[in-house]
């Protein structure tokens, strides 16, 4: 009965949307009224979602015109006095714009690439090379540092990376690889963040391929075996055509983000010798908001920022379309 | 716990609270309730900041002396958590208990934004006789209490012992002794004695593991306490609050120390340390649980040679403390025409304490309550904790500060345990003998060698009054967006000029650059509101 349901709703509202698009307004009403007739519960489960969306979500996004206002504790948010961009100009001319935005893409694009290829060989070698127990042991053993809270992290890397008693310092030592500060030197700050990312959530990003592996029907693998095909044939054309939409989903969906390079970890891992390089958009706004008292400019290099986000998705989302077929919308 | 919490407070920031050092207690947990006291008067709402472990206020005897002194009932609303946040909604809505304690609760810029919810005390200081009393012993309380239009709308603290700068300098005594050296009085014999800590193993494990110099990790935001400004003091500057945003004040010039040739100074010296191998190689990366822990090595086994801190227990811990000795501000340069200074750091007055609302119903019972508070008894006890458990009062102006009962804790745990401590409206006065708690005793000691940087200094020249300074929205955002910027230069430059040299080279066009960044606008700034201060005074 549910699925009966379930399978009808996408077919109905795509008839009453082309036709209120196609002019026919007339006949939107009662179209609309038999719609709501016959799906209202599930109108009813998704209800509190609708809610959340709207109240959390796009109810406070009237805060955004502080933007453009000039903010006054006793008028409120929406009371001071409207200035345009200025704050958007003040941001683009002041001396910072350059080095914070190639700090935050070059931080946040590398650990998108890594953090984007990373689970999904992890999730390739673990469905193909080991065998059931092993599987569940090492898929656990894996996505467990997720859940470790970034102070934490943070905290063991600077006892690892300590110059003098760090655990990896010595043992890279041994390699002949010495004198080297990693937790303050600019050269090093985009590697640790971007390799301790990785490790953290690498095994809980697989999940989700894992979840797509499973579901490739065995026969493939049989019959590939059955032709001859080595484990390396079977990768290239079993598993990964499989992951491919998977793929493109999460890609388009870490787009989104790819201004918002985590800012407790990075404002975390700050320090005076590595500043040049880890001054990243947020960690800026946190100073220029929070600290300095500048709401409205804060909220106008956060609604940048948001901008930008929602291009890069957008754009994504259209190339993806194009060339694979799968997207968002 | 103590520790952590510290710890925790000061990891990122460069200008925290100062006092906070001392006691160091703020923690997030619930709190709250309201009771009735005893007592007969009229009814006064007080809404009370205090740290969580406090104890109810329904708990402290003191209160049902006050009660009883100033005939009134007081009906208590304890936050111990996120007051920040029930603040503003409250103000917003213009519902205001009677009183309004604690340290800072009400800020400068909520009574510019606000100022009209609370009572302007200056027409009624005659009911408010220790309040008076307190204006006129202590230069400044006055000032402080006043806002730029003349109103009095809060009213400070003031506790005098307190020392009059939280970062105190440590040597080892025992290394020096070890190894047969003098203590240093200038920078280039530091630097010999430095040398000799790091290659002589004089805590004699065999291993070469001391670490000569250690000092605070420092912000991206500023300088703070514990940190190697500190040394500035040696070149004659006086800095404030261990550096802050650099605003310093030289013969009623505002000036700022990160353009300054004597910061420079320091920088060249502290690359001289750091090539030589005598700076922590991780003073910039570790931080300030790790700087804490260092410094207590193990067992009765020092690890560091020279360091600061609020006082040499909690610095260097109950094993090793006893090896080092509080020190003096070192000159630059031996026989140098400057006189030494210290980071000067106004300890003994704190602002904002109470507030009273403009719509108080029993004003007179209200005026009451408030002047009680700062009466001799009550002080010491707010302070301190009640009579007789934690405080024994000898005579009217003799008190001496019992030890924890509790063997369990720390004097400082304990004071916080016990009462309002730091968070309530205090005067001590001047005339009181009061014997300290050993902490604090402790940190008045070590800032005896510290006392002759500050005698011949003219703090009204050399000293920039910063907490006595209130300025317009409009300013103190424009200070703070350039301060941005500052920081965002400056700091990483003090760290790369330390750890990898260039200060000769690259001093000039840095300069340069802090101009178009504007610390000569911050500057002109800060000289206006000096200039103001300076003729109302």
């Amino acid at each position: 009965m549910a699925v009966a349901i379930d399978r009808r709703p996408p077919k109905a509202k795509k008839t009453s949307s082309k036709i209120t698009k196609s002019g026919q307004p007339t006949k939107a009403g009662p179209r609309l009224k038999r719609h709501f007739a016959r799906q209202w519960q599930l109108w009813v489960m998704l209800a509190p979602a609708i809610g959340f969306t709207a109240v959390f979500a796009y109810g406070p996004m009237y805060g955004i015109q502080l933007a453009f206002r000039e903010f006054d504790f006793s008028k409120g948010i929406t009371g001071g006095d409207w200035v345009g961009l200025k704050y958007f100009i003040k941001f683009f001319e002041s001396p910072q714009f350059w080095t914070l935005m190639s700090n935050t893409l070059t931080i946040s694009l590398s650990t998108l690439v890594f953090g984007f290829v990373a689970p999904i060989g992890l999730a390739i070698l673990i469905n193909q090379v080991l065998s059931r127990r092993r599987k569940r042991f090492t898929q656990t053993a894996t996505y467990l540092p997720h859940f470790i809270s970034i102070v934490v992290i943070v905290g063991m890397l600077q006892v690892f990376l300590s110059p003098s008693t760090g655990l990896i310092t010595r043992f890279l030592e041994n390699f002949g690889i010495t004198g080297i500060n990693f937790l303050g030197d600019t050269n090093t700050f985009v590697p640790v963040y971007v390799i301790s990312e990785v490790w953290q959530h690498c095994g809980w990003n697989s999940i989700i391929y894992l979840a797509a592996l499973a579901s490739v029907d065995t026969q493939l693998y049989e019959a590939a075996k059955i032709d001859g095909a080595n484990r390396f044939q079977v990768i290239r054309h079993i598993d990964f055509p499989a992951l491919v939409p998977t793929m493109v989903i999460l890609l388009i969906l870490n787009m989104g983000g790819v201004l918002n390079a985590g800012f407790e970890k990075i404002f975390l891992m700050q320090n005076t010798l590595n500043l040049p390089v880890s001054e990243v958009i947020s960690t800026y706004v946190y100073k220029i908001g929070i600290l300095g008292s500048q709401f409205s400019y804060s909220t106008a290099i956060g609604l940048f920022n948001t901008a930008i986000n929602f291009t890069f998705l957008v754009i994504t989302n259209q190339i993806a379309k194009r060339v694979s077929n799968t997207s968002l919308w | 716990m103590t520790q952590q919490t510290r710890s925790g407070r000061m990891r990122k920031s460069a200008g925290v609270v100062a006092f906070a050092m001392a006691t160091s207690l703020v923690l997030t947990a619930c709190g709250g309730g309201s009771d009735a006291g005893p007592g007969d008067g009229k009814t006064v709402t007080i809404l009370v900041i205090k740290h969580p472990l406090t104890k109810k206020m329904t708990d402290m005897t003191w209160v049902a002396e006050l009660e009883k002194n100033a005939d009134v009932t007081i009906k208590w609303e304890e936050v111990s958590a996120d007051w920040d946040q029930k603040k503003n909604p409250m103000l917003a809505a213009g519902d205001v208990p009677d009183l309004i304690i604690g340290a800072n609760a009400i800020t400068d810029s909520d009574l510019a934004t606000f100022g009209s919810l609370f009572e302007d005390l200056s027409d009624d200081l005659d009911a408010l006789p220790n309040v008076k009393e307190m204006f006129d012993q202590v230069d400044g309380a006055q000032l402080l209490a006043t806002s730029l239009d003349g109103k009095i709308n809060s009213i400070p603290s003031y506790k005098r012992f307190w020392p009059q700068t939280v970062t105190h300098q440590y040597i080892n005594q025992q290394w020096l002794d070890t190894l047969g050296l003098a203590t240093p009085t200038t920078w280039d014999e530091l630097f010999d004695v430095l040398v000799a800590f790091k290659e002589g193993d004089p805590n004699g494990n065999g291993q070469a593991d001391e670490i000569a110099m250690d000092f605070a990790p420092l912000g991206t935001t500023g300088f703070g306490y514990f940190q190697p400004t500190a040394l500035l003091g040696g070149t004659g500057m006086t800095i404030s609050g261990g550096g802050g945003s650099g605003i310093i004040l030289e013969d009623g010039t505002v000036e700022n120390l990160f353009a300054d040739e004597r910061y420079k100074e320091l920088v060249s010296f502290l690359n001289r340390c750091w090539e030589a191998g005598l700076i922590s190689e991780e003073a910039f990366t570790q931080d300030y649980s790790t700087y804490q822990s260092v410094a207590r090595g193990t067992g009765d086994e020092a690890r560091v040679g020279f360091s600061w801190g609020w006082s040499g227990s909690d610095r260097f811990g109950p094993g090793v403390y006893e090896q080092y000795s509080a020190m003096a501000s070192l000159p630059a340069e031996a026989g140098q025409s400057e006189d030494v200074s210290w980071s000067y750091d106004f300890e003994n007055l704190t602002r904002n304490h109470v507030t009273m609302s403009a719509k108080a119903k029993n004003k007179d019972a209200v005026l009451r309550t408030i002047n009680e508070f700062y009466s001799t008894d009550t002080s010491i006890q707010v302070l301190f904790g009640d009579i007789p458990t934690n405080v024994e009062k000898v005579s009217d102006t003799d008190f001496n500060v019992l030890p924890p009962a509790d063997a369990n804790l720390d004097p400082s745990t304990w004071k916080w345990t016990s009462s309002l401590a730091d968070n309530g409206p205090i005067f001590i006065r001047e005339d009181l003998n009061v014997e300290l708690p050993s902490d604090l005793a402790e940190a008045v000691q070590d800032a005896v060698p510290l006392q002759p940087a500050f005698d011949g200094l003219d703090a009204d020249k050399f000293v920039w009054p910063g907490l006595f300074i209130k300025m317009s929205s409009e300013d103190l955002s424009t200070i703070a967006l350039n301060n941005t910027a500052i920081f965002g230069l400056a700091m990483p430059k003090f760290a790369q000029w330390i750890t990898a040299g260039g200060v000769e080279e690259e001093w000039d066009s840095y300069v340069s650059q802090l101009d178009t960044l504007g610390v000569t606008a911050n500057n002109e700034i800060h000289q206006k509101y000096y200039d103001e201060y300076i003729a109302s005074k």
